[in-house]
């Protein structure tokens, strides 16, 4: 947990919380998520029943350009892209066929991608953006607190975006008292509601 | 002749001796698995001789081992299938109790998670009723299963064991009224046992299942069986050969006082009843054929001595 600047669980049922705390660690583990986490706090109470996470990230990481993960040789009337990374490949190739047409793309085996006849600058090709990997993180992230939160608590209300994130779940219907409680966290956590 | 539940382990090769051995003397097969080079029998055999099998064991580098869960269905239930509880530790603890011999099923709730809103229905209630003994893994939080074990325990007359992460004295005072056994600090949790101090908790649960399943077989030597259950596989597994066509890992299920027979009822129901055990016997006069709740299957459930006179 040293990624984590600050990671508090509270539960009014001490030996309960103590669970959760390892079943939290143990699930952003598995997926790969405590690395972006930069504060968390876990509150539950079984008596209400309300299940609330709010956090922190850390600054995401940048979003993928072409040259992250291809090399582009400019030749006359082509450009062969090299590609190193298949994981983005998809999403680039339907960039590709949107921008400049299906007739100028071509994929001659795996990890290779020639562009015909385009007037375009290769500095240009390598500045297109291909994906926002923080989208993903957050539905990643939403999905693991609802691994983490209790099985019955089925009501639920997710808020993320500019680095910030708050879960809430009960069994019941939510109020307005949820938000409060949400905002009364961020507090704990020195960070403004 | 008293029949002892052992697992013997030992390489593939002259197998066929002590199989041969244990018939011999008059012990049972349940289930035999084949693992490569490795057969494993879960049986039961006169505890006269288990020193007899060891020594003529010893050559064929086997080992026996008491397993006193052999013999038993235990149904492991669960608040949901979800991810929450499996694998771990509803996987857990039904693998670690297959190990020692117990056939263990999974029984997943429809509603059984949350607190308010937690809830079991009929047939999962009858699927619990038609095992040896049901242990309910819960979670975390004192409240939640203090509120919802009446709930999820209502109709359910086979002993219950409970798990949850209160510690045992908290479990005991929570629950009203009292279940068979308890075992605390084994809550939710989404990690593998593997560390020592966790495998000991499994161990835990399977001496609190073997408890209570002892408790339960002193009940019915009050009033023995009229047959065997391991003796009526047997015979089934002689009579009726269409058994051997099924392809499900355990065709014929021993339960302490009766078998689960994986054939679909209609069809073979009758045939069960007509079959002969022994001098004009058959599986009819000493037991109650039933359709199971689970697939098609048949329970055979056998009667004691005090309603059929018989013993055979």
């Amino acid at each position: 947990m040293t990624s984590i600047e600050y990671f508090e669980v509270e539960c009014t049922e001490p030996l309960g919380g103590e669970y959760y705390r390892q079943i939290t660690n143990d699930v952003l583990l598995d997926h790969n998520l405590l690395r972006v986490i930069h504060k968390l706090h876990v509150y539950i109470d079984p008596n209400v029943p309300v299940f609330v996470a709010c956090g922190v990230l850390k600054k995401i990481t940048s979003l993928v350009r072409v040259r992250d993960f291809v090399n582009v040789n400019p030749l006359e009337g082509k450009m062969i892209l090299v590609i190193s990374n298949e994981t983005y490949l998809a999403p680039m190739l339907k960039i590709f066929w949107q921008r400049f047409g299906k007739d100028h793309v071509e994929q001659p085996d795996r990890f290779t991608v020639v562009l015909y006849d385009l007037a375009v600058d290769p500095k240009e090709i390598e500045e297109i953006i291909i994906a926002d990997p923080s989208e993903a993180l957050y539905k990643d992230l939403i999905y693991a607190f609802r691994c983490i939160a209790p099985e019955g608590f089925r009501v639920r209300r997710e808020v993320y975006g500019k680095e910030r994130f708050s879960f809430i779940s009960s069994e019941d219907t939510l109020t307005a008292s949820s938000d409060a409680l949400v905002a009364e966290k961020f507090q704990l956590m020195g960070e403004e509601p | 002749m008293i029949l002892v539940p052992v697992t013997y382990r030992g390489g593939i090769y002259r197998h066929d001796e002590i199989v041969a051995l244990i018939e011999d003397l008059g012990g049972y097969i349940v289930q035999k698995h084949t693992l490569a080079q490795e057969v494993v029998l879960q049986c039961f055999v006169p505890k006269d001789d288990i020193e007899l099998i060891r020594t003529i064991a010893k050559p064929l580098a086997g080992e026996v081992t008491d397993s006193p869960l052999v013999g038993t269905e235990i149904a492991v239930v669960i608040p949901s299938l979800e991810i929450h509880h499996l694998p771990h530790p509803a996987c857990d603890i039904a693998e670690y109790s297959r190990r020692l011999g117990a056939k263990s099923n999974m029984v997943g709730m429809a509603r059984g998670v949350g607190k308010r809103i937690a809830g079991i229905n009929d047939e999962e209630r009858d699927v619990i009723n038609e095992h040896d003994i049901a242990v309910y893994v819960l979670g975390n939080f004192e409240v939640c299963i203090e509120h919802k074990i009446p709930i999820l325990r209502r109709g359910v007359e086979v002993p219950i064991v409970l798990c949850g992460a209160p510690d045992k004295e908290t479990l005991e005072r929570i629950t009203k009224p009292a279940v068979d056994g308890y075992v605390g600090n084994v809550g939710r949790f989404m990690h593998r046992t593997k560390e020592s101090d966790e495998l000991a908790k499994l161990d835990e649960i399977i001496a609190e299942i073997t408890r209570v399943l002892e408790r339960k077989r002193e009940e019915i030597a009050k009033d023995p069986l009229s047959v065997s259950p391991a003796r009526l596989m047997d015979v089934i597994r002689e009579q009726v050969p269409a058994i051997l066509d099924v392809t499900s890992p355990t065709p014929l299920t021993v339960q302490m006082a009766g078998l689960r027979v994986k054939l679909p009822y209609d069809s073979y129901a009758s045939v069960l009843k007509k079959t002969v055990i022994e001098d004009g016997i058959t599986i009819g006069d000493v037991s109650e054929i039933v359709p199971s709740r689970m697939r098609d299957y048949i329970l055979v459930k056998i009667l004691p001595f005090s309603s059929t006179n018989v013993v055979v």
